[in-house]
Parts: C-alpha cells; structure tokens; sequence
C-alpha cells in the first residue's frame, strides 16, 4: 500500500479561532499563553440544594454567544431546535468557527462557498439529554409522574419529556444547524474518537481538499465540563482533586477538564496563495492506531502509540529528526503519562534533546474531545511566533518517564512540530506541522 | 474448582498467580501473600496495576473489565476475579 500522501495538493492552516479559559480569540488566547494565565475555578453541582458533588475545572468567564456577529435568525433557529435550551458546548462551537473563519479572511458569505465542515465533539448533546431523563426517572420514583404506569404509558410520558431530546445525540442536526450558519454547502463530517478527535478531523479535512470536495474545510471541536462527565472520571480515579495538571511529574494525580473550543481553517494550498492569506503552517499528514485493549485504560507495553507515531512520520514524509516541537497529551494522570512516554522514548531516546517537548493542558485543562485540537492551535501559535512555551507546574518530574520537559520559556527558530495523541478506547493519533517561513 | 471452570489451569492457581505477579513486578514471591494489599503492603502502583493485568489475561486467556482493575487489591481477588471470568466465558460457550 502506498502510504504517501495521496495527491499533490499542499494543505495548509489559515485561520484559527479559540474560546478558552485563558482568552477568546487567536491574540488573546496566545497572550494568555505567554502570561502564563490560568483560571481554575470550583464547581460546584447543586440539586435542590443539597451539593451533589465539587470539582475544579478550567472555566471560561463571561462568554456571551450573541457578541460574536453571527446570524441571530440562524442561532435563534438553533434554540428553537433544543427547546429554548442554550447548550454551552454547542456555542462554543459556533463562536470558534466564526473566529476562525474571520481569522482566515476567507469569504463564506456567499452561497456555494466551497468550504466544508468538520465538527468533532465526544459528548454533544448527551448532557441535556441525561439531565431530562434524571429528571423525569425521579419525579416517576417519588410518584410525582407515576399513576397507572404501564410501559406504552412510559413511553408516552417519556417521549416528549426526555426521548425526543434523545435525537440530539444524533450529532448530524448539530452539524445541520453549524453548517446552515456558515452556509457550508460541501462535504460535511462529525467525528468522535475521543480526545484524539481533533487529529482524526485534521486528517479527514486534509483527505476532503485533497480529493477535491472543498476549497477549504473548517475543523471544530468543543466541550464544556459538568458534574456527570466528572463522576465518570472521579469514578475512574483519574481526576486531580486539586486542580492541578502536573504531567510526567512524581506528584501527578490526575486529569483536570478545561472548557473551551477551537475552530481552525484547512485549506487547499494554491487557494490560501490565490487570495493572499496569511499561512500559520502546512499539516505535513497524520497517523492513527487503533489498540482496541480497553475503553478507559491504555495497554501498558503495547507498541500501538508508538505505531501512530511512525504511521504519521510516514504519511507526512518527514523523519524524526525534523521534530523540533513535540506536544504529548499530558494528562497528568500516572498510567497515560507512563503509556505516552514509553513511546516517546522509545521513538525519540530517554531524555531527548530534540524534539522539544512541552505540555499543554496545565494553562487550559482537559478539553476531552477538543484537546487535541485546541493544543494543536497552540502548536501552530508556537511555530508562527518561534516561542516554545514552557510547561505549567512541570515542578517535580518524575525520572521515571524519562523526559525532559520545557521548564521556562523558549525563543528559537521552529519549523516543524508534532501533535500525538492517546485517547480512551486506544486511539492513538499524531499529526505534523511545518512553517512555511 | 466448579465444574463449569476450564480444566487446563493451574492445580493451585492462587500459587500460579503469586508466581505471575512476582515475574511481573520483580517482588519475592514469599512477600506475595495472598491477602497483602497490592497498594499498600506490597507497593504495587497503578501502571504495574495495568501491567498486572495485561499478564493475567494473556496467561489466563480471560478478559477483566476496565472498572474491576482497581477493585482487585489482593491476591485473593485477582484469583476470584480469574474464576469469575472463566465462569462467565463457560457458561456463554454453553449458551452457544
């Protein structure tokens, strides 16, 4: 099989739009990184006052879907759609893809703008739905609902209360409606592969230019964190009970959830160059492997991260050696930063030198299914400006991963960087970027 | 041994499996009691967990489920946690 990539057409990155704790909007969101800036709230999930439980979480202030010129008949369409429920995650979605669009400069205004969509989200809609079927399961359980309560009357009951809700785990009237706002009328895809969504959708976007569905794609990807998703992980025992993201560090203790979104802009080559648009970097190509051990835990000693890595050294055409900027997952829970440096070492050396390598998720949190892209936007802001950030609270690192990790701040020349991935239920992704400069 | 379990383990397989845990994470076996805590007696961290895990289902030819990983904390509860699954993958093969 030639694994090369397909055809000749150079995919590039032209625009990027992030909403996150530490800024909204590509200047802001880059100064946070710089000012090391972090806002780690507490959160606390009340039901009829009693306190069902309390987490930190990276978490956006303030954000406002309305202030961000889009459509208001669209996004009322959109409310209207969730029954007057405004869902955070899926405006998160909307505002990114906006900033990204208006970064990249590219016209989507205009009907049969030949740009495509890629939405990839690992929960959409599944929250509301959960909530209204709690709900209702216990108004039934205190009798509040329960009269003569045959199975047909169940479910006539349920049906409008929470079962219709149920087609918003559908994701495709989310990709309808997302679609509709930005008059996307090219090749459209959800995606969910976990936290590596984000690399899955650069992939699917570079395959949708280069077979010539669309001119340019936009690739989304948000989540915003609740209390059920963190009773799922405080029941894996993979979350930090002290809001700190420390990864590959002895003191690690586990995952902490950032709220956020990112939209970036992929887009034929020759187009970008045609209408003179500022290039942030080409994405070189990516690689994926499927470990298929556990859905929740990855498969110590199994070589499968370490074949994404080279899948994506050989669809991207580059050796090793050009890596200068590695972005791991970095979770800072023990198993995964174990399972990821493993395979890094095993690529790169015990200790490398190069590539540099610097986590992500201690200035933003976990963005679940929107981290790989939302640190990949970084990446891409690292290489434009030639600044590796350093690693937040890398303060006690752990010799066993054997690496070295970037404690302060660094300027240097930056030409190609990677992005990998370990998901849950094993994907495990990488992708790779070159500056153009 | 119920009946319903394989008859191509190990004789005395908490024995066995002292031995499999003591290859894998380089304790004595004589320190591997089979109700010393994994965490706290014997010092067995959450990778060596998942690696523990890995051996035993290879060895046993048995699948463990994500959630019951951290809920085995003993020699004991590994051995159990074996039967269980054999049981259930015998008792699924009679069903076929």
């Amino acid at each position: 099989m030639n694994k090369n990539r397909s055809n000749d057409r150079r995919v590039v990155i032209t625009g990027i739009g992030p909403i996150s704790s530490i800024g909204i909007g590509r200047d802001n969101f880059w100064q946070g990184i710089l000012e090391k800036r972090v806002n780690i709230k507490l959160e606390k999930a009340l039901l009829d006052n009693e306190l069902l439980g309390q987490f930190y979480t990276h978490k956006i202030d303030n954000f406002d879907i309305s202030k961000f010129g889009i459509d208001k008949d669209k996004l009322k369409d959109i409310r209207e759609w969730k029954e007057g429920e405004e869902v955070i995650d899926l405006n998160y979605l909307i505002a990114a893809i906006k900033l990204a669009l208006d970064d990249s400069h590219i016209d989507y205004h205009v009907e049969n703008n030949n740009i495509g969509l890629v939405l990839a989200h690992e929960n959409l809609g599944l929250m509301p739905f959960c909530y209204k079927l709690g709900n209702l399961s216990y108004d039934m359980l205190i009798g509040k609902t329960r009269k003569e309560m045959t199975r047909k009357n169940f479910v006539e009951k349920a049906y409008p209360t929470f079962l219709k809700s149920a087609y918003d785990v559908q994701s495709f009237a989310d990709l309808f409606h997302i679609a509709r706002v930005f008059n996307v009328s090219d090749y459209s895809l959800f995606i969910n592969n976990a936290c590596a969504s984000g690399l899955y959708a650069f992939e699917a976007a570079a395959q949708i230019i280069r077979n010539k569905h669309a001119e340019a794609v936009v690739v989304a990807a948000s989540d915003s964190p609740d209390i059920l998703k963190y009773l799922w992980f405080k029941n894996l025992g993979i979350y930090s009970p002290d809001g700190l993201v420390r990864p590959f560090c002895k003191d690690s203790n586990g995952l902490v959830f950032g709220d956020g979104g990112v939209g970036i802009v992929v887009e034929d080559y020759e187009h970008a160059k045609e209408r003179n648009a500022s290039i942030y970097a080409e994405y070189l190509g990516g690689g994926f492997d499927l470990e298929g051990w556990k859905i929740t835990v990855p498969q110590i000693g199994s070589n499968s991260y370490q074949k994404a890595m080279q899948k994506t050294f050989e669809h991207s055409q580059t050796a090793k050696e050009e890596i200068d900027l590695l972005c791991p997952h970095g979770v800072g829970y023990q198993v995964i930063d174990y399972y990821e440096s493993q395979a890094i070492t095993a690529i790169f050396g015990n200790n490398p030198k190069k590539p540099a390598i610097t986590a992500f998720k201690p200035y933003i949190g976990h963005n679940l299914g929107a981290s790989a892209i939302t640190e990949t936007a970084i990446l891409l802001l690292a290489l434009k400006n030639n600044i590796i950030p350093p690693t937040l609270n890398y303060n006690n690192p752990d010799t066993k991963f054997n690496l070295n990790l970037i404690k302060e701040k660094k300027s240097m020349k930056l030409t190609t960087a990677m992005k990998i991935c370990s998901a849950f239920a094993g994907f495990n992704a990488g992708a790779i970027f070159r500056s153009l400069n | 041994m119920p009946e319903n379990i394989p008859n191509n383990l190990p004789d005395d397989l908490e024995q066995d499996m002292r031995q499999l845990i003591a290859d894998v994470t380089g304790k004595s076996i004589d320190e591997l009691r089979p109700e010393a805590n994994f965490w706290n007696d014997i010092g067995i961290d959450s990778i060596k967990a998942i690696e523990i895990t890995v051996a035993i289902e290879r060895r046993y030819k048995v699948r463990i489920r994500d959630e019951q990983i951290p809920k085995i904390t003993n020699i004991r509860e590994a051995v159990e946690a074996v039967r269980e699954a054999l049981r259930k993958k015998a008792d699924e093969q009679k069903q076929v």
